[in-house]
């Protein structure tokens, strides 16, 4: 049997880390979203869920404003390090039900948002042109204006 | 539905006593009282309303304030027929109409399936457009123009040659927009003030907009006059209906200002505030379930002096947070959805 010289372990040690390192590589793109998924591609990681903006509510519907640190982007005039503020629709659903006539074409896996959680976003703006309800914004007034739709959110 | 019904004091008297059991209501006025006030406001015109017919669709139906003289408007059991409105000089009557066994959305039902225009009788009905085509379609003062909204912006048409003569962004106004009566201003629901559903007023020179009121509203109307605007405002209360609170009728100043509690129950929530074409009435939605039961028969409408208000219905709770309201004397009227009123006779005119 061939004994290896502790160079030759160290090294296939070295290759096999970075192999792992490379899988779990927190930086490394996900499958890209169609090109027309919005105007925004990003992945961001979610700061926080303010207290009371996401509700279960029966009759009415209603997208809260999460806060997110975009860590990459693949499309759109979005930086890393970026504060991004996106409106989610109907945010107590799972994303693959949220969908409805009020808001159709949205979908993705996440099934609830939690604080640092990070989130592959396919993001539409100008929000007026893809939302018209009830919008529960815990950021009123702190916040620059620009608020992003999001069409697809899935887990990254 | 009621056909024609007798309009003698007594006999009204009696009937409204019998809808007031019928709909448990808190509602405590002596029904000499109520015979008053149907007999004050039977001949001052004509409410239209939609509601759920004998054979399940919706129709719109007119009848005389005071509830009585109903009339089906519409008689088109293929469809659901919802949202009228009357143009002011209530010659002209717009609503909506899908095909049968559509659900109406307490929500949408402003951008739903087709805008039909009729005479106030519901004669010559005939569609604008397809399907969703200028959504909460709402009237200019003088009847010519509709200011419609959608997701890229209000737009103004011209009602005789269907030509968008103005557009503007929406800024955040989404649903039930409403002309004021000197068609310089516009109130909705908007999602730009810090709650979801904010009443905000949109001056049309300058396209500035500033709320009326930022609580949880909806369902805006504006006074004859242009001096004030109702609305529903609900007050979350930690002792009601699980915390969530009920759903009352409000009043301010077109800016905002002095605000005042108009009618207020506990155990349903108030909708569809309308006020009379001279200011004295108020038309109302009472609803066990919040967003007006469009989905279901409708909730029973309410009418009351708005000289008399602020009013409640007799409860505790309610007492002790409005100790100077007075006790509510209202009529219970049929249950509808989205009533309009107008002084004009013609809605009462053969087809």
């Amino acid at each position: 049997m061939m004994s290896r010289s502790p160079a030759a372990v160290i090294g296939t040690g070295l290759v096999v880390c970075g192999f792992l390192l490379w899988l779990a590589w927190p930086f490394s793109s996900p499958k890209p979203f169609p090109a027309n998924l919005g105007n925004v591609e990003v992945v961001a990681r979610l700061t926080e869920v303010p207290e009371g903006a996401v509700f279960e509510r029966e009759l009415y519907h209603y997208a809260t404003i999460l806060k997110y640190e975009v860590i990459s982007c693949a499309r759109g005039k979005v930086l890393p390090g970026d504060t991004i503020y996106v409106a989610h629709y109907d945010p107590w659903k799972p994303r693959a039900a949220a969908a409805d006539a009020k808001a159709p074409g949205i979908g993705g896996d996440v099934r609830a948002f939690v604080a640092g959680d990070r989130h592959h976003l396919a993001l539409a703006i100008p929000l007026d042109d893809h939302y018209m309800g009830g919008l529960v914004d815990k950021y009123f007034g702190r916040r620059p204006p620009l608020t992003y739709w999001a069409l697809r959110t899935d887990a990254d | 539905m009621v056909p024609g019904q007798d309009s003698r004091p007594m006999a009204q008297a009696s009937r409204l006593l019998v809808l007031f059991g019928c709909t448990g209501l808190a509602l405590a006025a002596p029904p000499a009282e109520t015979a008053r006030l149907a007999a004050e406001v039977r001949p001052l015109g004509w409410v239209a309303y939609s509601a759920r017919s004998p054979k399940g669709d919706w129709e719109i139906y007119a009848m005389r304030p005071d509830g009585t003289d109903v009339r089906n408007l519409t008689n088109s059991p293929d469809t659901e027929d919802f949202y009228p409105l009357f143009s002011r000089d209530g010659r002209q009557l717009l609503f909506r109409a899908m095909l049968r066994g559509q659900t109406v959305s307490g929500n949408d039902y402003g951008r739903q399936g087709r805008l039909m225009l009729a005479r106030a009788n519901g004669a010559e009905a005939r569609s604008l457009g397809e399907d969703g085509a200028l959504p909460w379609a709402t009237w200019s003062p003088d009847g010519r123009q509709l200011l419609t909204l959608q997701p890229r912006g209000f737009a103004i048409v011209d009602l005789a040659t269907k030509q968008v003569v103005r557009s503007f962004p929406r800024g955040g106004f989404y649903q039930q927009p409403t002309w004021s009566p000197d068609g310089r201003a516009i109130v909705g629901v908007s999602n730009g003030f810090n709650t979801g559903w904010s009443i905000a007023r949109l001056e049309l020179a300058t396209l500035n907009a500033t709320a009326v009121s930022v609580a949880d509203c909806c369902t805006p109307d504006w006074a004859p006059g242009g001096d004030r605007v109702v609305y529903s405002r609900r007050r979350p209360h930690a002792g009601e209906n699980g915390g969530y609170g009920w759903t009352e009728i409000w009043q301010a100043r077109p800016d905002g200002t002095e605000p005042k509690l108009v009618y207020a129950e506990t155990g349903r929530h108030l909708y569809g505030s309308h006020l009379s074409p001279d200011g004295r009435y108020l038309l109302f939605t009472g609803n066990l379930r919040e967003d007006g039961d469009p989905a279901n028969q409708g909730a029973p409408m309410g009418l009351l002096r708005l000289a008399e208000t602020p009013m409640i219905a007799e409860e505790a709770g309610l007492r002790r947070t409005y100790p100077q309201a007075k006790p509510a004397t209202a009529l219970v009227l049929p249950a509808g959805h989205e009533p309009c009123w107008t002084a004009a006779e013609a809605p009462g005119l053969p087809r």
